[in-house]
Order: structure tokens, then C-alpha cells, then sequence
């Protein structure tokens, strides 16, 4: 059969040699230095001379009579059918091979990331850009005066029959801006109801003729609770700096509403100083001085204006760099009567009459107007005297003087230049009262404010560019010297997460299914960093028969880049390089009968051209060196076998050893062949690595192109012989050589408990592969591949 | 005080390309720092930096991203480009080949970005005018030729550095304003953020009005 046609095809081949001395076989000794340069060469030296199977056939037993001997070792079907051989090494306790089917769930490739970084907080920027420019205002603001002319008239309901000039242009200067209170601008029932009055209009025809003459004016704003009325006039070349302008009423009148008695405000911002001005008229007669009390606290706490961000709280009174506060306060002098008054007026005593003052007493008490200011009361009570005249009340009641009109201030830079009344003004039962300013307003310099904003912005992209999270890795570069198939090589480096919390992973290069090459793994390849902390990541090298092929053939290298992405941060690139030491595992059938000698001996450019050279049916004498009718790597690993096993028990079922794969696989790869026998391997590994180089070749013994023909005739053995021999040549030999040598395991299965069962089931799936790939046999496929080898088994070659 | 919004509204992606050791990383951290960086480590990965900055009355914040420049990275930068809507391809006028390679940086950022992309060309290192390599004129002519600006440049010094994203804004924003820069398309490299509605505000008599205070 087959080794009888080798043997005739072998000259000097002689089943009976027991120890030949090939000279083709020294480079696979593992001997003492023999001289260089006469030692010939490897396979090459001895073409045609291939005796691989001399062992198996030695002995001259007769292939044809080996009969299954039923005392192989019961095997159920279920479990050997997972026993697959890509499970061999997982039995082991330091096992990779989740490697090979490794999970990649790399979703973000890293074009995504512009995406991902765009996401942004947005109102938060303004708010904090806003609370910069406040905290560094004195950087870019200086102060400059304004003159402030605030004046208060209670006018007792009348219509203006005079000029205000006396009153609201006594100062020589054009004030920069007018604050002007009214109290009691109409006490009719009409007002009171309805809110309407002509004497609003009367009122502020009469102020705004009365303003300075030296300069034009422009009214900002007006507003009235029922006789309290407040006028805001600027010179009209500040206009253009007066923002945010606010008015409000608080009514504290019956029912603690009603507008009778209460105070009206006007708020706004001019340059960058924030006033507010509050004209009030509180509660009247002596003893209701609490009532009074109450009434400015009233004002104060429910004087609400709302702000130009609706989102901020509304603002109060006292929340405002100046407050000028005007009106009838209607505080009275108490303990003293009338004459004694009048005595005091007279003497111009006024110090002496101020003691008495009540609006002095509660401010001494801090019952009120706390952080408020008032000028020295260099002028006669303002209250009250007979409309028309100079002269106090005559009237039934006959009140005693008070100074019911007041102006009160608060805040920095303010110098009061005068406080005064006005006498000349004969309307009402008041005398109106003035007071001028000059107020110290925070103007911007627009160069500083341009400057200093820029800086926010700047110093908030730093912070955000400072934000972006940022590692330092211990290794950017990996070299992976000696890679060998099926041997894990690991490169450790660390990651140091800086300031910001981060999330870490390997992403996906475009284009690519994962981030990495397939005998490539991250682990972790993704993960979390705290600020400050480390994780050690493992990169994981292993190359298994997917991958070995390529890196045979030199189409794929130990090269690779990969990017380690940051979650709205940087990315890092890590170069992985290295060698791979090519293999028989990986290789194809006539690849390595191609290979006279062994492959680590052989130039990458030969194996190159040997890997991807096309699988031909005959050898058509194309090439130089005739090839070998099997792979010499097969007829090692089944000679070892023959020669030290064939007795073994449970043989091809019991796990090799992981170290002992490593030395076979390094043995065949260089030639030392005789290695196996020194290091006492033991056979299970030999028989593994066998199972591991089948289930490694990249064209199954049974091609892809046969695999249904095969199944199809799995009953019929005559029509199955007749498939096996349109295999190509040596795919043939192959397939024809482990039959021969199965059968002979079979002949001892007394001894190695082998039956052709388990023997069909083993190889029936390494020989038989579905050309699909990795789907897993159909349980009747499966079935019908160890048919198909079960018939060769069993009947004669 | 003035109530300008002081957000912005468009975000423009950018790209800064050339050879290795040319000043990209240098040029980024001169725009966002105002810094210059003299002992500046090789760019292995993607870096980037955002700055907000201002054309025509619109804040816009650009977020910039430096790649490396070794030409081993070149497959796996490219895939940064994508989505970019400004590109500035550097080179070092001291060394001839960052120029030569410049037709190559340009195909990348041409096949890789979209039509609109504006591309500025960027010669550095002006201040070692001792070792100059390229002239000015190749310079501009290889620009014009190729429908680019041009603006020569010395990161060292800070020099033109703001021009050079300014300018390439400027030309971005136009894009926009004259429609040939379509926002809705998902490449444009620009995202459009409607201001924050600034509700609230009461008119006033005389309306005042806060002028000047650009930020
Ligand atoms: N004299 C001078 N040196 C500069 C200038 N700009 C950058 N450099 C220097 O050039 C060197 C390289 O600058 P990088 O910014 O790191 O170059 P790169 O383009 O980012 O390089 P890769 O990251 O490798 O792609 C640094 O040492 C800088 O200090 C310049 O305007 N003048
Ligand atoms: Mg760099």
C-alpha cells in the first residue's frame, strides 16, 4: 500500500534498518559542534531519499488485518464531541485560550471623538464669566464723580403754582442727575381708588421746567403709588451708561397695602455702580413712631425688582452700591412742646432740637436705617406752616414743628455738599428739602474691562484645557522578541491617571473590527481611573492557528498601533513590534513538503514564497528541489509515536503537557529532531502536538473543496476511496499515511485501548473541517466525518 | 455692567498637520498657553486644546486637535481628519524636507475632510532665518497653487501664531455666512450653538445703551 509505494520509491530504503544513518537528518541532531561548512545541509542533500515512514512499516506488520479489538475505552459520544482539540490546553491551569475568542467590544473608533468632546456645558460659562468680572471689577473700573441733586416735597395735594427753580437749581452746578420725591400729590378719593391723577402730570411738567438750565436732561424714569411719586432725570450724555432700570412700589397704608402711605424705588445701574432711590411716606402723628418703624422695614424687605437673568433671584434694596432713600418720614420731635419748639427754632438751636428728634433716636437705637447717613440739620423743620407763608400751623391742632423731610444715604464715595431746605416755596404746608452729591461711580476703563474679560475667558479655556484628562504611560513602545506559535508572551506598562478622573480604552482604528491585532489582547482594555491612581494593563501576545499563517508568509508582522483613548481627553498611541519565529504549525500541507529543511533554517523570503505558493494536485517539477511526499514535521511527530507509544495507553485522550509542547514544537521548527527522545517527552504531548499541527494546517488533510463529497459517501467506502484520491498529491499522502499509522495503533489496542470509534471521532473533525469555519459541526456532520474515517479504519488501504 | 452673552456659538474643529518636529504641538500650546515650549517631547497620540476667540462680533470656540507628525503613525493620524473644518499643514523653513512633504499632507487633508475644510500653510521656526532652507516665495507660490493662504510664522516668538487660527476662522465663518458650508452636514467640522435666550430684560427710557464693550 502507501509505505510499500514509498518504499519503492526510496531507494535504499529498508524497513528492516533499526538505527539508519541519514546524513539529511543531522541538523536535526542535537549533537556535539561538528565541523562547519563539510556538515552537509539538510534535506536538500538527499533528494528522493525521504524514509519517514521506515518506522511505522518496520516490523512488517500487515496494515490490512488490524481489527478493532472492543477494548478501547468506552466513550460517550456527548463528551467527546466537546472535546474538541482547541480544548487540549485548557485543561491546563495558566490557559489562554479565551485569546482565540476573545470578546472585543470596542464601539468608539476614533473618529466618534469629536462628537464626544463637543458635549458642553453652556449657561454655566456666563454665570461664571459674570462672577469674575464682579470679583476683579477694581481691575478694570476707576472711580469718577457725579453730581447727585435728591430732592423731597411733601406738596399736600396741591397743583405747583410756583417755579421749582428756588428749590431744584439751587446749586450753581447742572447736577449729572436728579432724584426728585413728591409725598401727598393728591389726596383725593379719585387718586386713592382709581390710581389716576392729573397732578402726576402737573408735577413733572413742573420739575422737568425746573431742572438746571445749564444742561439737558432726559428722563429715565417715573413712578407713582397713589401721591408718592419718584422722577429719575440724567444729563442726557449719560444716557447711554444707564442700564437695568428697575421700579417698584411697596403700599403700607390701611391694611398695610393701600398706597396712602408707602414708598416707591427706582433702581438701576449707571457705569458699573448700582443706585437705588427710595422716596417714602410713612405713617404720620407723633406717638406712631413704631408705626413708622414698621413701615421702612416693610419698604425694605418687600421692595423686590427683578433681575435681567431670570434665573437670579430678584434684588433688594440693600443689595445696591448706593441707596439714597428721600421722603416725609414724618418723624416728629418728641417730649418737647410746641412754644418750647418754636423757642428753640427760633434760637437757632438746632443741635439742641435734634436730640429730640425721633428719626435720630431710632437710628441711634438701630431700630432702622442701619449703615444709613445723614447730613448735619443746618435748617428749621420743614413742618408745618400755613400754605402760602413762612409762618408754623395756626391751624385748631396747631402741630408742633417737626422735620418730617429727610434725606438719608448709604454706601461708599458719597459726599453730601449740601442739605437744606427751601423756604421760598409757599405752596404747601412742607418746605421742600435738597441735598447735592457727589457720588463716586465705578466707570470702566474699556481697555481694562477688554483686557480683564479676556483674561476670564482665557484663564476658563485653561481650566478647561487643564480639565482634559491627561496619563502618563510607563511604555509606549513594546518589543516582542522570538514570538513562537502558541506561546504567550506578556509586556506589562502602567497607566498614571494626572488630576482628572477618567475613563480609559483601547479603541478602534477605522476600519478595523477591533483594536487590536487578532493575537493581540489588552487586559484590561478598559477601565476607570480615580485622579492620581494606576492601573497595570497587560498586553498579551499569542499566536494560534488563525494568526500563524499570515505571520508565516510575512503578511501580517509582530506590528501593530494601538490607541489608547481617553473619554474626553487625549489619545496614545502605543507601538507594539517584534519578530515571529515561523512555524510548521500554521503551515500548509505542500508548504512543508516543500521545506527540505527545517524552517527556522530557511530564509523568511523562501518561506514566504513556500507559504504562498498555491496548493497544486501533482508536483508539476516546477521547482529545483523535487518535495517530500509527506511534511517530515508529521512523520517525526508519528514515527515518535510508533516508535515509543503505539502501546501507550489512553493515548490522544489524555492532555499533553504545555512545556513539552513547547520543546516539540521548537524541536520540529529547528530540526532537532533526536531532542524529543533525550528530553524523555512524554507521548500524550507528542500525540497533543500531532492533533494541534492537523487542527493548524490552513487546508484541512480533506480539503475544503472535498468536504461534502466526503460526507455525502461516508457509507460507501469504495466511493470514498475514490474521493481521497482526487485529493491533491500530498494532501493524499497525508491523509493515507495517518490511516496506515491509526491502523496500526488499532492493531495494540489490547494494550493502548483504542478502538476505531474513538479513534474515527478524534480525527474525523481535525481531517474533516467544515469549509464554513468556525461554526460548530452539525451534530449529523460530525457524525458522517467519523464515518467517513471510521471505513478507513476498519477495511484494508 | 455690560450683559454680553460671553458664550459662544459655533464650535470649529481643527486639525494641525507636517512633519515631526515641525512646532505643531509647540503652536497649539503658544495658542492656548502663550507659552512657548522649548524641550517639547514627540506627539505619540492626539493632543488637543480649546480656546475661544472671536470673528465678526461671534464667539467661537475652536477645538483643536495636534497629531503626531512620525510617519510611522501617518495611517492611524489620518483617521483624525475626519469631520475637521480647518487644517493648518505646518513646516520648518530650516528643513527642506518638511516642505517637500507638504503635497502629501495636503492630499491626506484634501481626500480626508470635506470640500469647505479651509487648509493654511504654515512655515515656522522664522526666527532662525540663518538656516533657512525655503524660500518665502516657494512658499506662497506652493499655497496660491494650491488655493491656501500662507502666513509665515515663529511660534518661538508668538509671532502671526493668532493670525493663523484667526485667519482660518474668518474664512470658516464666511463659509458659513455665504452658504457653502452646509452646518446640517455631518462632516462640516463646525457645530451651531444657539445663544442662550436672554429673557427678562425691561426696556427703559431712554433706551440705554451699552456700546463698546466687545469681549
Ligand atoms: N527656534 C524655534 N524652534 C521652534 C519653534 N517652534 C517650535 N520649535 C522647536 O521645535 C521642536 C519641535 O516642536 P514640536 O512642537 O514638538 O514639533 P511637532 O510638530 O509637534 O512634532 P511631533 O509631535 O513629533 O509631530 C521643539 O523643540 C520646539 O522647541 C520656533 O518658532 N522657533
Ligand atoms: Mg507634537
Amino acid at each position: 500500500m502507501f509505505l510499500q509505494e514509498v518504499a519503492r520509491a526510496c531507494p535504499g530504503f529498508d524497513p528492516a534498518t533499526k538505527d539508519p544513518e541519514f546524513l539529511w537528518l543531522s541538523p536535526y541532531r542535537c549533537t556535539e559542534p561538528q565541523p562547519e561548512s563539510t556538515t552537509p545541509r539538510g534535506w536538500n542533500s538527499a533528494p528522493g531519499t525521504w524514509p519517514g515512514c521506515a518506522s511505522i512499516g518496520g516490523g512488517g506488520s500487515n496494515f490490512g488485518s488490524s481489527r478493532p479489538n472492543g477494548k478501547g475505552l468506552p466513550v460517550k459520544e456527548s463528551s467527546r464531541g466537546q472535546d474538541k482539540p482547541e480544548n487540549l490546553f485548557s485543561r491546563q491551569p495558566k490557559s489562554k485560550s479565551e485569546i482565540t475568542d476573545m470578546v472585543r467590544s470596542s464601539t468608539i473608533t476614533v473618529s466618534d471623538k469629536a462628537h464626544i468632546l463637543s458635549m458642553q456645558k453652556f449657561g454655566l460659562r456666563d454665570t461664571i464669566v459674570k462672577s469674575h468680572l464682579v470679583q476683579k471689577e477694581e481691575d478694570y473700573t476707576y472711580i469718577q464723580n457725579f453730581r447727585f441733586f435728591v430732592g423731597t416735597y411733601n406738596v399736600n395735594g396741591q397743583s405747583p403754582k410756583e417755579c421749582l427753580r428756588p428749590w431744584l437749581s439751587c446749586d450753581i452746578q447742572a447736577p449729572d442727575v436728579y432724584c426728585v420725591g413728591f409725598q401727598e400729590l393728591d389726596l383725593s378719593k379719585e387718586a386713592f381708588f382709581f390710581h389716576d391723577t392729573p397732578r402726576e402730570e402737573e408735577w413733572f411738567k413742573a420739575v422737568t421746567q425746573g431742572l438746571h438750565s445749564d444742561a439737558k436732561y432726559a428722563k429715565v424714569k417715573l413712578i407713582r403709588l397713589v401721591g408718592i411719586m419718584l422722577l429719575l432725570y440724567v444729563k442726557q450724555e449719560h444716557a447711554a451708561y444707564i442700564s437695568e432700570v428697575e421700579a417698584e412700589t411697596v403700599g403700607t397704608g390701611i391694611m398695610g397695602r393701600m398706597g396712602n402711605k408707602g414708598g416707591v424705588a427706582i433702581r438701576f445701574q449707571f457705569h458699573n455702580t448700582s443706585i437705588c432711590i427710595v422716596n417714602s411716606h410713612l405713617a404720620a402723628h407723633t406717638e406712631e413712631y413704631e408705626r413708622r418703624n414698621q413701615d421702612y422695614k416693610d419698604i425694605c424687605s418687600r421692595m423686590q425688582f427683578c433681575q435681567v437673568d431670570p434665573s437670579l433671584p430678584p434684588l433688594t434694596i440693600s443689595r445696591h452700591d448706593v441707596i439714597l432713600w428721600l421722603g416725609d418720614l414724618n418723624y416728629r420731635i418728641e417730649e418737647l412742646d410746641v412754644e418750647k419748639v418754636k423757642k428753640l427754632i427760633e434760637e437757632k438751636a438746632f443741635e439742641t432740637l435734634y436730640a429730640y428728634d425721633q428719626l435720630k433716636i431710632q437710628v441711634a437705637a438701630k431700630t432702622i436705617f442701619e449703615g444709613f447717613t445723614e447730613g448735619e440739620l443746618t435748617f428749621q423743620p420743614t413742618y408745618k406752616y400755613d400754605t402760602g407763608s413762612d409762618n408754623w400751623d395756626t391751624s385748631e391742632k396747631c402741630r408742633a414743628p417737626a422735620w418730617c423731610d429727610r434725606i438719608l444715604w448709604k454706601g461708599n464715595n458719597i459726599n453730601q455738599l449740601s442739605y437744606q431746605s427751601h423756604m421760598a416755596l409757599k405752596t404747601s404746608d412742607h418746605k421742600p428739602v435738597s441735598s447735592v452729591f457727589d457720588i463716586g461711580v465705578k466707570v470702566i476703563n474699556e481697555e481694562l474691562y477688554r483686557k480683564t474679560l479676556e483674561e476670564i475667558v482665557r484663564s476658563l479655556d485653561k481650566m478647561e484645557n487643564a480639565n482634559i484628562p491627561s496619563v502618563s504611560l510607563s511604555k509606549r513602545e513594546f518589543c516582542f522578541q522570538n514570538v513562537k506559535y502558541m506561546q504567550l508572551q506578556v509586556e506589562s506598562f502602567k497607566i498614571h491617571n494626572g488630576q482628572v478622573p477618567c475613563q480609559f480604552e483601547f479603541i478602534n482604528k477605522p476600519d478595523e473590527k477591533s483594536y487590536c491585532k487578532q493575537w493581540l489582547n489588552a487586559n484590561p482594555s478598559r477601565g476607570f481611573l480615580l485622579p492620581d491612581s494606576d492601573i497595570e494593563i497587560e498586553l498579551e501576545l499569542f499566536v494560534n492557528k488563525t494568526t500563524a499563517t499570515k505571520l508565516n508568509s510575512g503578511e501580517d508582522k509582530i506590528e501593530d498601533i494601538l490607541v489608547l483613548h481617553l473619554d474626553r481627553g487625549k489619545d496614545y498611541f502605543l507601538s507594539v513590534s517584534g519578530n515571529y519565529l515561523p512555524s510548521c504549525f500554521g503551515s500548509p500541507i505542500h508548504t512543508l513538503c516543500y521545506m527540505r529543511e527545517p524552517i527556522l533554517d530557511l530564509p523568511p523570503e523562501v518561506i514566504s514564497e513556500l507559504t504562498l505558493m498555491p496548493i497544486k494536485t501533482e508536483d508539476d517539477g516546477s521547482r529545483l528541489e523535487s518535495p517530500m511526499e509527506i511534511p517530515k514535521e508529521l512523520w517525526m511527530m508519528v514515527d515518535y509515536l510508533y516508535q515509543n507509544a503505539v502501546q501507550q495507553e489512553d493515548l490522544f485522550q489524555q492532555p499533553g503537557l504545555r512545556v513539552e509542547f513547547e520543546q516539540i514544537r521548537d524541536c520540529l521548527d529547528t530540526g532537532m529532531i533526536d531532542n524529543l527522545c533525550i528530553l524523555q517527552t512524554f507521548s500524550h504531548s507528542v500525540a497533543e502536538a500531532l492533533l494541534l499541527f492537523l487542527e493548524s494546517l490552513p487546508e484541512p488533510v480533506i480539503c475544503n473543496s472535498a468536504y461534502y463529497n466526503c460526507l455525502e459517501c461516508s457509507g460507501n467506502y469504495t466511493a470514498s476511496k475514490q474521493v481521497i484520491s482526487t485529493l491533491p498529491t500530498f494532501h493524499k499522502n497525508v491523509f493515507n499515511y495517518l490511516m496506515a499509522f491509526l491502523q496500526e495503533l488499532l492493531k495494540n489496542s489490547a494494550k493502548n485501548h483504542l478502538d476505531e470509534n474513538i479513534l474515527a471521532s478524534i480525527f474525523g473533525s481535525l481531517l474533516l473541517r467544515n469549509p464554513a469555519g468556525n461554526q460548530k459541526h452539525e451534530m449529523t456532520e460530525k457524525k458522517k466525518a467519523q464515518e467517513f474515517i471510521h471505513q478507513f479504519l476498519c477495511n484494508p488501504l | 455692567m455690560a450683559t454680553a452673552p460671553y458664550n459662544y456659538s459655533y464650535i470649529f474643529k481643527y486639525i494641525i498637520i507636517g512633519d515631526m518636529g515641525v512646532g505643531k504641538s509647540c503652536l497649539l500650546h503658544q495658542f492656548t498657553e502663550k507659552k512657548f515650549m522649548a524641550d517639547c517631547p514627540h506627539t505619540i497620540g492626539v493632543e488637543f486644546g480649546t480656546r475661544i476667540i472671536e470673528v465678526s462680533g461671534q464667539k467661537i470656540k475652536l477645538q483643536i486637535w495636534d497629531t503626531a507628525g512620525q510617519e510611522r503613525f501617518r495611517a492611524v493620524t489620518r483617521s483624525y481628519y475626519r469631520g475637521a473644518a480647518g487644517a493648518l499643514m505646518v513646516y520648518d523653513i530650516t528643513r527642506r524636507s518638511t516642505y517637500n512633504h507638504l503635497s502629501s499632507w495636503l492630499t491626506d487633508a484634501r481626500n480626508l475632510t470635506n470640500p469647505n475644510t479651509v487648509i493654511i500653510l504654515i512655515g515656522n521656526k522664522a526666527d532662525l532665518e540663518a538656516q533657512r532652507d525655503v524660500t518665502y516665495e516657494e512658499a506662497k507660490q506652493f499655497a496660491e497653487e494650491n488655493g491656501g493662504f500662507m502666513l509665515k510664522v515663529n511660534i518661538k516668538m508668538g509671532e502671526n501664531v493668532e493670525d493663523a487660527f484667526l485667519e482660518a476662522a474668518k474664512k470658516i465663518y464666511q463659509n458659513i455666512q455665504d452658504g457653502s458650508l452646509d452646518l446640517n452636514a455631518a462632516e462640516s467640522g463646525v457645530q451651531h450653538k444657539p445663544s442662550a435666550p436672554q429673557g427678562g430684560r425691561l426696556t427703559s427710557e431712554p433706551q440705554p445703551q451699552r456700546e463698546g464693550c466687545g469681549c
